[in-house]
């Protein structure tokens, strides 16, 4: 092997990485280096006078590998290939040096910075000496989506998706699509009504012909990669056959079993057999197995006698359904922070303290009361109502450290909703400081204050209890510096926006990244809102971040132009960083087949056989053989093996 | 207390524990659990069974048709609006 022409190209990052880092003293030691020809340094490599120094620099010097030392190669690895290949050299044999992230952002002390920085720069030049010059991986592209969560977001999704002629499947884990918005009685800042806005939305996606949906399904698996996923759904069987069923409700008169209906918050009960809305999407009934007398006939078939349509089926069987898609979209939603955190304000003990969104299914035309606001324990219309914001959030020391951000806007909401079903009533709000940025969000709150003649307080509650069929509220008006002490007929508490549980779930399926609080990680805060880490699955919705119904739609669309020009591409370039054998050392024992994580290698006439399509490149085979008969392309044992001398400076 | 007033039908089960021989159908079937096979013998020498559950039961009678010794028996407790029609 000839000797390598490798040129060093050290950034200041302004000051990220020179005021830890001394940049000159990099550079120079890593001119040092035997197969080192060229090196520089400048305050902003990523620049476009940067990028064409790095390009000329090749040409001049007749480089043939290049090192930058710079931020991570999650954001500048493809800037710097493309320099790479635009000066006429293999793009794989360019190789980044993480020397931001991993070495100045975390270090104070400039001389052992500084030391790392070159040992960090030194690994990566050893590394490239061994890099081979490799072509990308052409792959075909399934035009299909999918949209996992089948709210606002998911919805919005979808239509964008299919309104651009690609196929999309919608995958509900309830009964009807809809989510947190169905539930929501009027909007703020213009108090329209939720379901009038959202409905057109949901018959829309019933009807429309490039969208398949699937309700009661839950995502269980998924395989693949970008561009060609294939994803493991599980359709729960409804027992009632929606094309069949005629919508007539004799089924739930008859059914003997009687539960708190969750779509009303538990606010009404339902039977085992229900329909969640009378807009739900699909409009059918739906058998809860998990509550019915056991679907066998002979103990309790009373919803089956009276069904004149022949609708309901108890030998409905789940199925399992697999869709092959190119790209997904996770939509998944968030519930509310659970009133049993809250010991201090009862603990969800106390009839009359309800979350918001069981204060919206008061105030919706369809709802429990058929919107009219009543207290759940005596059925009586309140006259005062004390309304809590920031409960769960913004409490860093015992509940949720972020603002939940939509809090202040539906609080003011509340309490105008309140004042126009009780104008005779009295509203307070707690609050600690109103956040209301957003398009006339400002203007409404006053609205609240001023024509609606609800009391803001400023300070914090500290506790609620039962006192004389009332809830008494004891809790300080910071700005008059007194105590405040309320019997209030009713309390709303503006909980915390907490990640859905299928949030949860669906980021231990689909293997994506979740931040601290456990809502679903963006790629890049700034540049990369929509995206998950893992390319091909992108993010809508309050499965993210907490956000309003605007910005949610936004997110949804921003999601659904990423999938639409990721699925116009003919064929993906895949990295070519995969596994390869070396068949003289192979001696055929397997082990490396069963540490695949993405079934890529099987054993062919006594040898590893590694798929080409199915390779990831994670490097489990790699570490698991004990011949290092199977490397991972220019990431080999040998190349970790002088990266690690490097490093110890040996 | 539900907005809408819907209440559980809830039945009242009653036993003749020296009918009993047995079987453990009652136990074996109720779809809530709602019986449980009791430690105590009968003149006859067998377990009957005993309501371990009471506010489960549903009022299915379902017991009431599958014990082959007549020896179970259910009385609806409380009335609800709908849903109450026994087959």
């Amino acid at each position: 092997m000839s000797k390598k022409r490798t040129g060093v190209f050290v950034c200041h990052c302004g000051t990220n990485i020179a005021a830890t880092v001394d940049v000159a003293k990099v550079a120079k030691e890593m001119a040092g280096e035997d197969t080192v020809a060229f090196t520089k340094e400048y305050v902003y490599m990523c620049s476009e006078p940067g990028q064409e120094s790095v390009v000329q620099a090749i040409k001049d010097n007749k480089l043939d590998s290049v090192v930058v030392t710079c931020c991570s190669p999650n954001l500048h690895e493809k800037t710097f290939r493309d320099n790479a290949t635009r000066a006429g050299i293999n793009n794989f044999t360019c190789e980044i040096a993480n020397i931001r992230e991993q070495c100045s952002w975390v270090h104070n002390d400039k001389a052992k910075g500084t030391e790392k920085a070159i040992k960090i720069s030194r690994s990566v030049v050893r590394r490239v000496n061994r890099n081979q010059p490799l072509d990308a991986i052409a792959v075909n592209v399934t035009r299909r989506a999918m949209v996992i969560g089948g709210g606002v977001a998911g919805i919005q999704a979808a239509l964008d998706i299919a309104n651009a002629g690609v196929e999309v499947v919608l995958v509900e884990k309830q009964a009807t699509i809809g989510g947190r918005m169905l539930q929501l009685s009027e909007t703020f800042p213009t108090l329209d009504c939720s379901q009038c806005v959202l409905s057109p939305k949901m018959v829309e996606v019933k009807r429309h012909p490039k969208i398949k949906l699937m309700t009661y399904s839950e995502v269980q698996e998924l395989t693949g990669s970008v561009g060609n996923f294939q994803v493991k759904a599980l359709k729960k069987p409804t027992f009632v056959d929606p094309d069949k069923c005629k919508l007539c409700d004799e089924c739930t008169a008859v059914c003997p079993v009687v539960v708190p209906n969750e779509y009303e918050l538990n606010l009404t009960a339902r039977r085992a057999i229900y329909i969640p809305y009378a807009q739900a999407i699909p409009a059918s009934f739906t058998l809860d197995e998990s509550v019915c007398l056991g679907l066998n006939p002979i103990v309790c078939g009373k919803c089956k006698d009276v069904c004149e349509a022949d609708a309901i089926n108890y030998d409905m069987r789940p199925e399992t359904v697999t869709e092959d898609v190119g790209a997904i979209v996770v939509a998944t939603g968030f519930d509310l922070y659970g009133q049993e955190n809250m010991g201090e304000l009862g603990g969800g003990k106390i009839e009359d303290v309800l979350d918001g969104l069981q204060f919206e299914r008061l105030c919706s035309a369809s709802g429990a009361t058929k919107g009219h606001i009543l207290r759940p324990s005596d059925h009586t219309e309140p006259k005062n109502v004390v309304f809590i914001q920031c409960v769960g959030s913004r409490d860093p020391a015992k509940h949720c450290a972020y603002c939940s951000k939509i809090c202040c806007m539906y609080t003011a909401k509340h309490a105008q909703l309140y004042k126009h079903h009780v104008p005779d009533g009295r509203a307070y709000v707690f609050y600690i400081d109103i956040r209301s940025g957003g398009k006339g969000y400002e203007e409404f709150v006053q609205r609240t204050m001023e024509d609606n003649d609800t009391l803001y307080l400023r300070g914090r509650v500290s506790r609620l209890y039962r006192h004389n069929g009332k809830v008494r509220v004891l809790g300080t008006d910071t700005l008059s510096g007194q105590n405040v002490e309320i019997d209030a007929d009713m309390v709303v508490l503006a909980l915390a926006m907490v990640p859905s549980k299928g949030t949860t779930e669906i980021a231990k399926v689909l293997k994506i990244g979740r931040d601290k609080d456990g809502f679903l990680a963006e790629a890049h805060p700034k540049l990369k809102p929509v995206e998950s880490v893992t390319a091909g699955i992108y993010l809508a919705g309050a499965a993210q971040a907490p956000k309003d119904i605007p910005e949610t739609v936004a997110q949804a669309g921003a999601a659904a132009a990423k999938v639409i020009a990721l699925l116009s591409q003919a064929t993906l370039s895949r990295p070519p960083l995969i596994a390869r054998v070396r068949r003289s050392h192979c001696t055929g024992c397997g082990m490396c087949v069963d540490a695949c994580p993405f079934i890529a290698i099987r054993l062919e006439n006594g040898k590893a056989v590694v798929n080409e399509a199915l390779c990831e490149g994670c490097g489990s085979c790699s570490a698991t053989c004990l011949r290092a008969a199977i490397d991972v392309k220019n990431v080999t044992q040998l190349q970790i093996y002088e990266m690690i001398e490097a490093c110890l400076a040996v | 207390m539900f907005f809408n007033d819907l209440k559980q039908t809830r039945g009242k089960i009653y036993i003749s524990n020296d009918w009993c021989k047995g079987c453990g159908f009652c136990v074996q079937f109720c779809p809530k659990g709602v019986l449980d096979t009791s430690p105590e013998y009968n003149a006859k020498g067998y377990h009957p069974p005993y309501v371990k559950n009471p506010d489960a039961c549903h009022d299915c009678m379902f017991c009431q048709m599958i014990c082959p010794e007549f020896s179970i028996y259910v009385i609806k407790e409380e009335a609800t609006n709908k849903g109450e029609t026994n087959k």
